[in-house]
């Protein structure tokens, strides 16, 4: 019928079998366990709607379009008090070590309630994930471990990403964009460390966060091959914060701007460095490049979920609208029309929750939380006793080798067609989730008419909301183009992109 | 702009962009801030001594006696540059409009004849319902030859800040439902704070209580939907107006940042992604234009159908303006999802317009109704 040579040669054809199914083939080599740990924190976040979400989100929101200087610190501290901000940190940095693949479903329930306070959550994830993908194990154990710490003790020790500028947001997303861009923020090479100097602007949860990643640029002129990524602590001297950005949505999560004036960054909070990406087998612009992939193939999987979540809460908000309202002496439940534009909200939804999904499955096989998802380790770290990994892993995270191995396996060991896959798949997500979360609130508005108009209905919040999806991650645009990049444009040696 | 089709608009539409130059453009987000900041109530009395409040009102009543094409020219140069005073003039125009189509001129010269002030002047009124589609929640009761109020009604366009009131309302026992004109300052009428919306936000609303209020019937008992759809067919004309004014004014704000804002090494102008939204825009604009022009002329002239044009336009443009204004902010990036610039607000106060005079939907449906019965092509 088909030799195993031709099967081969079939399934490399455009679309590549590896690309289009990878929930296929992770299904045989996924841990059972992630199942019964999604089903647990979807039922930790609805638990935490109805208690804490719900009751707050609409106040929240006010209160911010009353006194745009007000901080979420109440919702920030009941959110640490039930631990979300470790759930996601593996166990052997100190966390909980729940499944990184849930983390989309349960922003997805958060987001359905209010997205401004889902971004408070998962936001801090955005700085984890970065920190995470320069696989600093050493770092990535400093922080984590504070976190956990200020789980313990109640102050919440948050993590932040900084590398939009004043100057440079699309282009910092791109390594073919950022040489041609205007980035001003610069890490001066000095003993011991850098000096950075600059702004950041747009950081979500900065106000809020204890720690800042920051991504700056060693040499302004030939910034891809230049990249730095500090660790940043609050009160590091010349390190400040500036305005807080007055916003459509979202309003509970600040967006701060972030100022560096002579900051000097020792090298022990130096998460990596055009010194360090010497030793790995990519050049540096490639690295720079494979380090925001990873980040970005795991947050814009979750900013996919975020737009589910937001698609789903405008869908709720309209069906129970319909099922208590009379329009021409007839619930609007019972209009056929209302029912379709329902189904097609229902439908936006459902895709969008699958488009997320697949993203984990491609992070879960050749991403991200690979390592993490393979079986013996995903139940080695179930099985791991709390106290070996505080008194015999952690030391050992702090040396060198921890990290030459962590960045051995994870940055030389993904093949550019992983990193295309992930990425790819990431901007599909975050592109199809984000425009059903609009679009679906404007439909939602369109079924309640006037009352979809009131602050006091939710509907409108969730189109306020929503539009920032569409936004931040890279805009739409940016990730129309990475997928072209990463999963269409590479099979075709003429292509060229962000070159026209 | 519709002004082109007619010289006589001209003038018009030339009065209303220098007054939205000079009172609106620079206070764009101090005046959007209200509830939580002033309610422009200095711009709003200049608005009134230039006759925008009136612009469709018969002279003798107070107004400027013009017809459909000025207002739409005027509410079109307002909302480019602020929406909210664009729905102020709106709401309290369909509120005279129906007083007028229910032959009640005497009541309405009451209220408008006499006014003092911009308030005095001003008519609230529910502009985002069609009465005949929503559950009645007011009721009247005739003793002797007064009609007594009582119910609620929610989200009265401009109820905290005008003087009288047009109020939907049914007559215990009748089929479908009657206006009434009620003065605000009746102490039996319960006014709320003003209800915090999505956009429009110096076009302030209030949910109402009316316990035992009198009402002046308007025009006969149970035509209330006669003279609202009258009302409504040439008023879908002038919230298109609005819509065609909102993207007009989010384009503007678009095409010059992207002159401006650098990405890539270039104004942003010069990538083709961005030209292509630009264009999208663009012929947007162009079509919404044709579509007003046309459903302005019709209108004046009474063209046969031309109902059906005011209907099709506003469905048409003020949908148009929801998409348009969401590229209006995508082309700013972060800058565009902030209050420094107008494109959020824009982007709110065209979902907001969408809903004036009744649900999307059921315009649509009503449209279509026209045409199956044969009322209309
Ligand atoms: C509320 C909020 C929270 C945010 N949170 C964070 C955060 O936590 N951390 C962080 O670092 N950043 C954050 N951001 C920044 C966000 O990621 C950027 O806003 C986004 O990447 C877009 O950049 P920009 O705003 O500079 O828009 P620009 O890059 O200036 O884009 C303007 C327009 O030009 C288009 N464009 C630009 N370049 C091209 C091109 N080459 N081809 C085609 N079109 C192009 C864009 O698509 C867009 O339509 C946040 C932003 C907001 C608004």
């Amino acid at each position: 019928m088909v030799s195993g040579s031709e099967i081969e040669m079939f399934l490399e054809r455009e679309p590549k079998f590896d690309d289009i199914m990878c929930s296929l083939q992770a299904t045989s080599k996924q841990p059972k366990g992630i199942i019964k740990e999604t089903k647990k924190v979807v039922a930790l976040a609805r638990k935490f709607n109805d208690e804490v979400v719900r009751p707050y989100s609409l106040e929240l929101d006010k209160t911010v379009q009353e006194d745009p200087e007000f901080l979420a610190w109440d919702f920030v501290k009941k959110a640490n008090e039930w631990g979300f901000y470790t759930l996601w940190i593996p166990k052997i940095f100190g966390g909980k070590g729940y499944c990184m693949s849930s983390m989309s479903f349960f922003v997805e329930e958060i987001a359905s309630a209010c997205l401004g306070m889902a971004n408070l959550i998962g936001v801090h994830y955005l700085g984890v994930a970065t920190l995470s993908a320069t696989w600093n194990a050493r770092l990535i154990n400093k922080l984590s471990r504070e976190t956990v710490e200020g789980e313990r003790k109640g102050n919440p020790c948050l993590i932040s990403l900084a590398i939009t500028e004043p100057g440079a947001g699309t282009d910092v997303e791109e390594v073919d964009l950022v040489d041609k861009g205007d980035v001003t923020c610069y890490a001066e090479k000095v003993d011991g460390g850098y000096v950075v100097n600059g702004r950041k602007v747009f950081i979500s949860n900065g106000h809020l966060s204890t720690w800042h990643i920051l991504i700056a640029y060693s040499d302004l002129k030939n910034p891809s091959e230049n990249t730095v990524v500090l660790a940043v602590k609050n009160g590091t001297k010349g390190f400040s914060f500036g305005r807080k950005e007055r916003k459509m949505g979202q309003k509970g999560c600040p967006a701060s701007e972030l100022i560096f004036e002579d900051c000097f960054i020792p090298e022990e909070n130096v998460c990596i460095d055009p010194d360090q990406y010497g030793t790995l087998s990519r050049s540096a612009k490639e690295t720079a490049m494979q380090v925001i992939d990873y980040v970005v193939s795991g947050t814009r999987a979750g900013v996919g979920a975020f737009g589910t979540g937001v698609a789903r809460g405008a869908f709720e908000e309209a069906l129970k609208f319909a099922l208590e309202t009379e329009v021409k002496g007839k619930l609007l439940i019972n209009h056929e029309w209302a029912q379709t534009m329902l189904a097609e909200m229902y439908k936006n939804v459902a895709v969008s929750r699958l488009a997320y999904a697949e993203t984990n499955y491609a992070n879960g096989m050749y991403g991200f939380y690979k390592t993490l998802q393979w079986k013996p380790t995903y139940y080695y770290t179930r099985c791991l006793p709390r106290f070996i990994a505080d008194k015999v892993i952690s030391p050992w995270l702090d040396k060198p080798r921890a990290t030459s191995l962590m960045r051995k396996m994870s940055l030389d060991g993904q093949t550019d067609s992983e990193i295309h896959r992930t990425s790819g798949w990431a901007s599909l997500a975050k592109f199809v989730g984000t425009d059903a979360g609009v679009k679906n609130c404007q439909m939602a508005l369109e079924i309640m008419g006037q009352a979809g108009l009131r602050h006091d209905r939710r509907a409108e919040k969730c189109l306020r909301d929503s539009k920032l999806l569409q936004i931040y991650e890279g805009t739409n645009q940016l990730n129309r183009l990475n997928l072209f990049k990463c999963l269409i444009g590479r099979s075709y040696p003429q292509v060229a992109v962000f070159q026209e | 702009m519709i002004a082109s089709m007619n010289a006589e608009l001209k003038p018009f539409e030339d009065l209303a962009a220098q007054f939205a130059a000079k009172e609106l453009s620079s206070k764009r987000e101090e005046h959007d801030a209200y509830p939580f900041g002033p309610f422009f109530g200095d711009v709003l009395d200049k608005a009134y001594e230039i006759g925008l409040l009136g612009i469709t009102l018969p002279e003798e009543l107070g107004g400027i006696g013009r017809g459909i094409g000025a207002l739409s020219v005027i509410l079109e140069s307002i909302c480019r540059v602020d929406a909210s005073l664009g729905g102020i003039i709106f709401a309290t125009t369909v509120a005279q409009q129906i007083i007028l189509e229910s032959g009640s001129t005497k009541v309405l010269a009451s209220v408008t004849k006499n006014a003092g002030n911009a308030g005095d002047f001003l008519i609230a009124f529910p502009a985002f319902n069609n009465p005949s589609e929503i559950p009645h929640l007011i009721y009247a009761r005739k003793e002797k030859s007064k009609y007594i109020l009582f119910g609620e009604l929610e989200y009265v366009v401009l109820g905290g800040i005008a003087g009288h009131c047009l109020i939907p309302a049914q007559v215990r026992g009748e089929r479908g439902y009657s206006f009434f004109l009620v003065d605000l300052s009746d102490k039996n009428i319960t006014r709320s704070e003003p209800v915090l919306s999505l956009g429009l936000h110096a076009c302030p609303a209030v949910d109402t209580k009316f316990n035992d209020v009198e009402g002046i019937l308007v025009g006969k008992e149970g035509d209330g939907n006669l003279s609202f759809e009258k009302t409504a067919d040439r008023m879908h004309v002038a919230a298109a107006a609005m819509s065609a004014g909102i993207m007009k004014g989010s384009f503007d704000e678009a095409l010059a940042y992207s002159r401006e804002r650098f990405q890539g090494g270039r104004e942003i102008v010069n990538w083709s992604e961005v030209r292509m939204i630009l264009s999208n825009m663009a012929v947007t604009i162009n079509v919404s234009e044709m579509a007003l022009r046309q459903a302005c002329r019709a209108a004046e002239e009474n063209e046969a159908g031309w109902e059906q044009n005011a209907l099709a336009s506003a469905i048409y443009i003020q949908g148009a303006a929801c998409d348009l204004t969401t590229d209006g902010i995508q082309l700013l990036g972060g800058y565009g999802y902030m209050k420094d610039y107008g494109q959020e607000k824009r982007f709110r106060d065209a979902k907001h317009v969408q809903a004036l005079l009744g649900m999307v939907p059921m315009k649509r449906l009503k449209y279509i109704e026209r045409v199956i019965d044969g009322v209309d092509r």
